[in-house]
């Protein structure tokens, strides 16, 4: 298994009638294996485009995303993703969101059950395997969404805003809960937030991207050991360097 | 001991155990007094409900001795002529009023079965395809405003008087479950494609394991409008028809021959079997979507 992944030159352009868009020019980035690396920048600057290019979900223009030793132009089993709107099939259970993935990989039957009930432990909710998904709150919601993308143990997992669906309080749970959860695994985790504290709680690295077509504005390492005091000078001094760099990318100049 | 804590007392003391009478009285107090109880708001409708009834019921009979046509004959007339027809049937045309319903039924059910099968799928792959859809809607777009009930000449004389109705009915249904199911295809939250392509899915597995259940609640409600117009479609076509029965055939012969008060009784069994079935799908609909999560 390797979770490497290196972006190369990757450049993406919408195009419609009229107008085209350049989302991304020129884009490169390394990130090792079993990293958590956060994308924050300025709204609409191309960082959740950036995200889909990894998943697959959207061409390159040009250039490349490479996983491994391999080139990415696809979806595939080697990634899992996590959005911001939950994104989980209302017509099945808990269980069944969760089972999707392993029940597409051909899965055999028990191997199926173990493996969801394991994961729906992971993530404290054993009881509600059976519940339908609109009986959950948001927070439980999205812990479906993570298990769902963790149980057939992809090298790499896309979150893409993860928590900005959450109230403030339940956002600073899941947090703490998801590097819980990371501390067990070796996976890579590319994580798409706009909030700069929940960067600076979380990543090792912090990508700075500067507005659209995005480039790197700075990266920012986050030796700190976790998990980290929110109210710590080093924790405040970072969170505002990277505000006051974001603030200089504003839109409005 | 105050009087207040002795009732307090007394009553957690007897929790579960009240006695069946008094529980009756104070369930009973309730109905009348609270307004969000089951049974009260129940209770409202049902008296409304009759009381709309028969008001109408007047206004009818009322009409009826205004106008003073045969056409159309008072409440009480219908009532003996629906009691007649149904225990000693009709001597017109020897078909018992049972017969004439199942047969109307049968074809409105079959009709709706074929509008199934082959509308669900087209509508599927137009909302799937923008190619398919691009090639099926210059047709559709001819074919839709048609009221339906104009191919009941052509088809009664191509398919005979078994098929020519069912199609007619097909035709009614048809084209509401088609559009509902490119809708609920185009409606699909596009979130829910992409988290099943990152879980792997094919294209095959993306359309049946998630553009299929995500358009169930649309297709449910083409069946809804569709069953409509399909039983309006069913006694239209009947009407044409010169045999073979069903309530429309029925109230087609009654007309012609003048006995009035029993073409309203086809009139009314018309109306009763239209309520139940659109009741039914209504019913359908609402504990399918419920059921999916998807309301």
């Amino acid at each position: 298994m390797s979770g490497d992944i290196s972006i190369e030159h990757l450049s993406k352009t919408f195009r419609n009638d009229s107008t085209s868009t350049v989302a991304i020019e020129d884009f490169s980035l390394n990130i090792k294996q079993g990293e958590l690396v956060s994308l924050v920048g300025p709204s609409g600057c191309g960082k959740t485009t950036l995200l889909r290019l990894i998943a697959g979900l959207e061409e390159p223009t040009s250039g490349l995303v490479r996983i491994g030793d391999h080139i990415c132009t696809a979806p595939g089993p080697d990634r899992g993703m996590v959005f911001q709107d939950f994104a989980l099939f209302p017509w099945r259970s808990v269980r069944g969101n969760v089972e999707y993935g392993l029940e597409i990989a051909g899965v055999p039957k028990a191997e199926r059950r173990d493996r969801v009930d394991q994961y729906l432990e992971t993530v404290g909710l054993t009881k509600f395997a059976d519940a339908r998904i609109h009986e959950l709150s948001g927070g439980m919601k999205q812990r479906v969404g993570i298990a769902r993308a963790m149980v057939t143990n992809p090298d790499v997992i896309l979150m893409d805003e993860p928590f900005g669906a959450l109230d403030a309080q339940t956002r600073n749970i899941m947090q703490a809960e998801l590097l819980k959860l990371l501390a067990k695994t070796e996976q890579t985790i590319v994580f798409v937030t706009h909030s700069v504290d929940e960067a600076v709680f979380l990543s090792d690295r912090i990508i700075v991207l500067t507005k659209r077509p995005a480039k790197i504005k700075e990266i920012v390492e986050l030796p700190m050991a976790r998990p980290r005091d929110r109210a710590s000078l080093e924790f405040t001094g970072i969170r505002k360097d990277i505000l006051a760099e974001l603030e200089s990318e504003n839109v409005m100049n | 001991m105050t009087g207040s804590d002795n009732i307090i007392a007394s009553d957690t003391s007897t929790n579960g155990k009240i006695p069946l009478g008094q529980r009756l009285k104070a369930s009973s107090q309730t109905i009348w007094r609270d307004k969000n109880n089951r049974w009260h708001r129940w209770l409202r409708t049902l008296t409304i409900t009759i009381c709309s009834l028969v008001i109408f019921l007047l206004l009818w009979w009322d009409l009826a001795l205004l106008v003073q046509t045969a056409a159309i004959p008072t409440p009480d007339k219908v009532w003996k002529a629906a009691v007649d027809l149904f225990t000693n049937g009709d001597a017109v045309t020897g078909i018992s009023m049972w017969a004439n319903i199942w047969i109307s039924l049968r074809r409105f059910l079959e009709g709706f079965a074929l509008a199934f099968l082959v509308a669900i799928p087209i509508g599927m792959l137009m909302g799937y395809s923008k190619t398919f859809k691009e090639f099926m809607d210059p047709v559709f777009e001819i074919l839709r405003p048609i009221a339906p009930i104009a191919w009941a000449p052509v088809l009664l004389f191509a398919t005979g008087y078994t098929w020519g109705p069912v199609l007619v009915v097909f035709i009614g249904i048809f084209f509401p479950l088609v559009s509902n199911t490119v809708f609920g295809v185009k409606k699909i939250d596009h979130s829910l494609i992409d988290a099943a392509r990152t879980l792997g899915s094919s294209n095959t597995q993306v359309f049946y394991k998630v553009m299929f259940p995500c358009a169930v609640p649309y297709i449910m409600n083409g069946i809804r409008v569709g069953s409509g117009i399909g039983w309006m479609c069913i006694v239209a076509s009947e009407l044409y028809a010169s045999y073979g029965g069903g309530i429309g055939y029925f109230v087609g012969i009654q007309a012609s021959i003048g006995y009035w008060p029993n073409v309203f009784v086809g009139i009314f069994i018309i109306a009763i079997l239209g309520i139940l079935t659109t009741g039914l799908f209504d019913y359908a609909h609402k504990v399918i979507t419920t059921r999916m999560g998807m309301e």
